[in-house]
């Protein structure tokens, strides 16, 4: 652990006000180092700068650009480089912790900008593109001047060492363990349920591939019900559904941190169809915290976190007949379904903050070494530095 | 005129161009210097950590010896032999760890836990070393760098060939 009190400088590269997972990791790993007792500012895009917690600074609205199978809110431009610019010279860091760093957003503009120690964070996970080609040759310069580089799964690290050709440690995202293990199982979520959380609206998080396995797996289990949870406007994908099974499906809307967790201690198993786009799966992470069976679609994300199915089951992703398969299969055999919940919440303690910080932890205290603070880059360049003096002769 | 402006426009680009290059390298030489520095002493702790182990109960006479022989030599040990020398000791650590646990008393253990915390550390700074010669490596190789020695008296950054799973 650290024994040095710290000034650390987080910089988000998307929309604070979105939700997100890079931004719940950022909030979460925020909150975590200031109880620690260090000072952490934010730099973050944000639509209401009136809502945002005292150590969050604004960078500016962000802007809207589809990225990566998802629309991104991110934040670029002259405005937001000056902003930039003047957060890093008037914070006096020890370190910068970038988030992905490698698209188009404040974090690459800072680690352009700044000098020192700098630890940046990779949460994509993308499969390689072509205008990496393109790309690369720019952002090569800016990636290197990380000190060190953390991947949240291996499928980032395998991601960042092909598109970047740079190496990265994985320390994975951190949820708070406990919280999950806390939670009350609510009557009005149990029996042979299945529980869906995140924002169904979007292709990628699969909601259809449950959609058309539910016929398969209401023939075998009559009374499964499936609670669908998170932000959207359900009347689309009800459209979809056999009128008979509509009433299988509950639309909970957005749900609270306290009622998710009540939410995985009381289904039966949770179901997390995504087809890709995926890096890490903090979601799968909570719910096996929340000691609930999980089946996951077998992208490499969800492969390595149920380490290739002994934590939970998976299926062939986008297989509705396969995921059906499953379901009923863990549905029907109680002991089974109990036997892989209570590995998964074992497993999910490796994903506790406590573990996690520790790490990241370590990863601070090597990227400070010989450094003396973070600096903006430009104030050191020599000839910068010949113009200032003249000026304050003067 | 025109054309003067075009070629001053040109040779002012090459020049900031050159400029950025020289300051990107010295970056990553920098970068190297104190990812070893870093992960010198750590090596340097485990040596002394394993000098402790050797001196304590947990070693029989002959392992002690072993593991004393080891830790001196790497820490004596030339960058180039480094990692031949620190395998050694890790070598040496495997050997008495893998039987030498079950009978320790608790200032033992810490000292055990001590060596893994240490252990894991070393593996981080290992793969950011290498991280950092490689990329200075490669920026090295690159046409501009080398027509216009950029890199100065530099010597090219060693890499450390120390394979993390025998940690």
């Amino acid at each position: 652990m650290l024994t040095k009190k710290l000034k650390i400088g987080i910089v988000c590269p998307y929309g604070w006000d979105t939700p997100g997972g890079v931004q719940n990791h950022i909030r979460d790993l925020a909150e975590f180092l200031i109880a620690a007792g260090h000072d952490v500012s934010v730099l973050a895009p944000a639509i209401d700068e009136d809502k945002l917690p005292s150590y969050v600074v604004s960078a500016g609205k962000p802007i809207s650009i589809p990225y990566n199978g998802a629309v991104a809110r991110v934040l670029f431009g002259p405005i937001a480089y000056a902003r930039v610019r003047q957060w890093i010279s008037s914070g006096n860091f020890d370190l910068l912790h970038l988030h992905e760093p490698a698209i188009p957003s404040i974090s690459l503009l800072a680690c352009w900008a700044a000098e020192g120690p700098m630890v940046g964070t990779f949460h994509a996970a993308a499969k390689r593109q072509k205008v990496i080609f393109a790309i690369g040759p720019i952002l090569e310069p800016a990636i290197e001047k990380l000190n060190a580089r953390i991947a949240v799964s291996e499928a980032a690290r395998l991601t960042l060492t092909d598109h970047l050709e740079t190496d990265a440690v994985v320390i994975p995202n951190g949820i708070y363990a406990k919280r999950y293990a806390e939670g009350v199982a609510q009557e009005k979520w149990q029996g042979n349920t299945i529980g869906f959380i995140g924002r169904f609206e979007e292709p990628r998080k699969g909601l259809q591939v449950l959609v058309d396995a539910l016929p398969i797996i209401s023939r075998f289990a009559p009374d499964v019900r499936v609670l669908v949870a998170g932000p959207g406007d359900p009347k689309d994908v009800e459209k979809q559904i056999d009128p008979q099974l509509r009433k299988r499906f509950e639309f909970l809307g957005r749900i609270s941190e306290e009622e998710k967790a009540d939410f995985m201690s009381s289904i039966s198993l949770y179901v997390a169809p995504n087809t890709g786009g995926e890096s890490f799966g903090i979601i799968l992470a909570e719910a096996l915290a929340g000691g609930a069976c999980v089946v996951a679609s077998d992208i490499p994300a969800f492969d390595s976190l149920l380490g290739g199915g002994e934590f939970g089951a998976l299926f062939e992703s986008e297989n509705s007949t396969d995921l059906a398969k499953v379901v009923i299969d863990l549905l029907r055999d109680d002991k089974k379904r109990k036997d892989l919940a209570a590995a998964g919440k074992a497993r999910s303690e490796l994903f506790d903050w406590d573990v996690v910080a520790e790490q990241i932890f370590s990863i601070y205290e090597m990227a400070i070494v010989g450094g003396e603070g973070v600096t903006l880059g430009s104030d050191n360049r020599s000839w910068n530095r010949f113009l200032s003096r003249d000026e304050e002769k003067k | 005129m025109r054309t003067w402006l075009t070629v001053g426009f040109f040779l002012l680009l090459a020049l900031w161009y050159l400029s950025f290059s020289a300051a990107r390298l010295d970056r990553l030489h920098h970068r190297v210097e104190t990812s070893w520095a870093n992960l010198d002493v750590l090596l340097q702790k485990r040596a002394a950590i394993a000098l402790e182990i050797a001196h304590s109960d947990l070693a029989d006479p002959a392992s002690s010896m072993l593991l004393t022989g080891a830790a001196y030599q790497a820490r004596d040990a030339e960058i180039k032999n480094r990692s031949m020398a620190e395998s050694g000791l890790s070598g040496a650590l495997g050997l008495l760890l893998s039987d030498g646990l079950a009978h320790a008393t608790e200032s033992e253990q810490a000292l055990l836990q001590e060596l893994s915390a240490l252990t894991a550390k070393i593996r981080i700074a290992i793969s950011i070393h290498t991280d950092a010669v490689s990329s200075t490596v490669m920026v090295r190789k690159k046409f501009v760098v080398r027509t216009f020695r950029l890199a100065g008296n530099a010597p090219l950054p060693v890499k450390y060939e120390f394979e993390s799973d025998v940690l």
